[in-house]
């Protein structure tokens, strides 16, 4: 047995026991049972000042513009709320959003499934470093360069125009609409959906769909029956994630449909900053809110806890 | 009687390693088979071509007389119980049960009953709608019985199911797998490990090694006539004694081990003098004695060993024992009933007697 030998006795050793005599003293054993909290503590905070953020926004929300001083009255009143539902522009730019969360949420989960699929289940490991490359790419660009992007592509003298002028065609509109925004915002959307599924995939053991052909079912009906419900929890998660983020998309809408296809995102910046109007920019801010919360707990009201791997049985 | 299984000549390479080479067996309807093997020999490989999951690269395989290369998984009529088991979680039992029935287009009204049939089949009635993980492990091993079997297969295969429970609960799952079988007469193969499931559960038994059979056989007949060292070395404990054949016969043969001559069993094929055997002996068949023990008529074979090891097992005791006079050679035996025995501490000399037809010989490398 070698004696104990402090000389012997690493510098970063002595270091670490100092720091640990440091930490006992400031942080007795009896307080371990908090730690938890303690790491909760920073997220709390940052959440808690968010929820002071909407206290703000809901109070403005009741205050009526003052078109004489520009300033909000001091009385309550629900003006705000009343020129939302009586002017039926309003109502339309709900509407237009809503369907397009719809539009772009159910397209872009049927386009991500079988990327992650395919991406999870590949036997060819150069197959699977491209999908992965091609799913993280994206993410290096941000939103607003993607869309300026498409308005080259897709632009009046754009990359797609020139090519249909060139060989005789007539060209096309293919930018300032609808369609352009659900187009642009699928293709933000799928890396988000692609890796929200991944996880769900990779949960599903590759027995499971040979057991289900085995016992006589075609890959239809082993997708139908096995791949699909197994796979619930990440389906709902991206059905989430895309849909809240299409929601209350601004970028897409504002660069893509030129002001011609303006979601609420758009209609709250105006509010805001174009007529300066900050309690009706706040009554917007609060139904989009409500709306959002409303849905994402419909959702997980009926596809169950178990989403989100947050099951109230664990076995 | 007629062959529900025959695989003629299926090889199968994964990346440049050859999984399976050449395998030849076939089964007749309503025989219980057990692929045994270390893992990594093939048998699951095999397991798999005969399910459809993999496709073999050259051979035949052919079911109830049909050739199914062409054939995909779900168009044959096999029933597979995985070995983790693969239950569907979103379903109930009942479900899980009635999965094969919906998906083969069974008559619609026939199912609950077809389903009841097979729970109480399994012991399981009144628990359909239980889902996989509300029932403990030896259930959810009866659903996945019952439903590998509930559209009446041709086939069912077993891809070492029961290699995840505990050995009581092992036991007696070996027991049921084996009672249900033979109640519906089902022609099954079953692919595990464990030499001591393949002997309880099996009519007939197939070795394998290194995507190789070594020998197929019965059970009986594979504990007793092994064919080679890799056979006789799987099933069971026993030790091995390396020689130089010194006289030789078709049926025995005098092996120099060490600085003694023994006579062995060989099987059927003559040996070269001076060629190496390797020899092989149970564990079962050597007796352990006193040192100044009367050998007497009971054993043809005797030599003096130093214990070098000794395990308690509860209903026998595991000894090594080293004899000098076979080179310095570890034999292991085991010796039954303790109670009215000495217990030989460790160190002691003591004396071990065996017959020679327990002791086989083969040539050196026999392994394929």
């Amino acid at each position: 047995m070698q004696s104990r030998n402090s000389k012997n006795i690493p510098a970063s050793w002595k270091l670490l026991d100092l720091a640990e005599r440091l930490l006992v003293t400031i942080w007795p054993a009896r307080l371990n049972k908090y730690v938890g909290w303690g790491f909760l503590l920073p997220a709390l905070l940052l959440v808690g000042i968010l929820l002071i953020g909407l206290g703000y926004i809901i109070e403005y929300s009741f205050h009526e513009l003052d078109l004489a001083t520009y300033r909000l009255k001091a009385e309550y009143s629900l003006t705000n709320y009343h020129t939302f539902i009586n002017r039926p522009v309003y109502l339309h730019i709900l509407g237009r959003t809503m369907l397009a969360s719809i539009i772009v949420t159910i397209i872009t989960l049927i386009l991500a499934f079988p990327y992650a699929y395919m991406l999870v289940r590949t036997r060819s490991a150069m197959m699977r470093k491209f999908l992965l490359i091609a799913l993280f790419l994206p993410f290096f660009i941000g939103q607003v360069v993607r869309a300026y992007g498409w308005l080259i592509i897709l632009g009046k003298q754009g990359f797609v125009n020139s090519i249909l002028t060139s060989i005789g065609l007539p060209e096309l509109d293919l930018i300032y609409n609808f369609q352009a925004i659900v187009f642009g915002l699928i293709q933000y959307m799928l890396p988000f959906a692609i890796l929200l599924i991944i996880p769900a995939i990779t949960s599903i053991s590759e027995d499971f769909e040979l057991a289900s052909e085995g016992l006589g079912a075609n890959w239809v009906s082993t997708f139908r029956h096995v791949v699909l419900p197994m796979a619930k929890p990440g389906l709902v998660g991206s059905f989430v994630v895309v849909f809240t983020l299409t929601m209350t998309d601004f970028a897409m809408p504002e660069i893509l449909g030129g002001g011609t296809s303006d979601f609420i995102a758009n209609a709250i910046y105006d509010s805001f900053f174009q007529i300066s109007n900050p309690g009706l920019g706040a009554a917007l801010s609060v139904l989009l809110v409500a709306i959002g919360s409303i849905i994402v707990t419909a959702i997980f009201y009926f596809a169950g806890t178990g989403t989100l791997g947050i099951r109230q049985k664990t076995r | 009687m007629d062959q529900m299984v025959e695989i003629v000549d299926v090889s199968k390479s994964f990346d440049k390693v050859r999984a399976v080479k050449s395998a030849n067996l076939s089964l007749q309807r309503g025989d219980f088979l057990t692929i045994v093997g270390p893992s990594g020999c093939g048998k699951t490989t095999l397991l798999r071509m005969i399910a459809g999951f993999d496709a073999p690269d050259t051979g035949k395989i052919r079911i109830n007389g049909r050739e199914v290369e062409n054939t995909p998984a779900h168009k044959r009529s096999i029933g597979m119980v995985f070995q983790k088991l693969a239950l569907f979680p979103h379903m109930s039992a009942a479900e899980n049960i009635a999965y094969p029935l919906k998906m083969r287009r069974f008559q619609f009204d026939t199912i609950p009953d077809l389903v009841e049939k097979y729970l109480h089949l399994v012991k399981l009635d009144g628990l359909g709608k239980r889902y996989p993980h509300e029932l403990s492990g030896g259930q959810q091993q009866r659903v996945a019985i019952a439903r590998a079997l509930s559209f009446s297969p041709d086939l069912l295969l077993l891809d070492e199911p029961l290699s995840a429970l505990d050995r009581k609960l092992r036991n007696e799952m070996q027991l049921e797998f084996r009672r249900i079988q033979q109640e519906l007469g089902v022609t099954t193969i079953n692919v595990t490990h464990d030499q001591r499931e393949a002997l309880i559960m099996s009519d007939q038994i197939v070795v394998m090694n290194e995507g190789i059979i070594q020998q197929a056989g019965t059970p009986v007949d594979m504990y007793r006539n092994p064919e080679n060292m890799f056979v006789a070395n799987f099933i069971g404990v026993t030790s091995m004694l390396k020689g130089v054949v010194c006289g030789s016969g078709k049926n025995s043969v005098s092996v120099k081990i060490g600085d003694a001559t023994v006579t062995a069993r060989a099987n059927g094929e003559e040996i070269a003098i001076d060629a190496a055997v390797d020899c092989a002996i149970r564990a079962e068949q050597i007796r352990i004695m006193d040192i100044d023990s009367n050998v007497g008529d009971d054993f043809d074979n005797a030599v003096d060993g130093i214990i070098k090891q000794r395990i308690f097992e509860g209903d026998r005791v595991l000894y090594a024992v080293q004899a000098d006079e076979l080179g310095g050679a570890m034999l292991h035996l085991f010796d039954h009933d303790p109670n009215s025995h000495n217990e030989y501490p460790i160190n002691q000399r003591v004396k071990l007697g065996w017959n020679s037809r327990d002791l086989f010989a083969f040539p050196a490398e026999t392994v394929k």
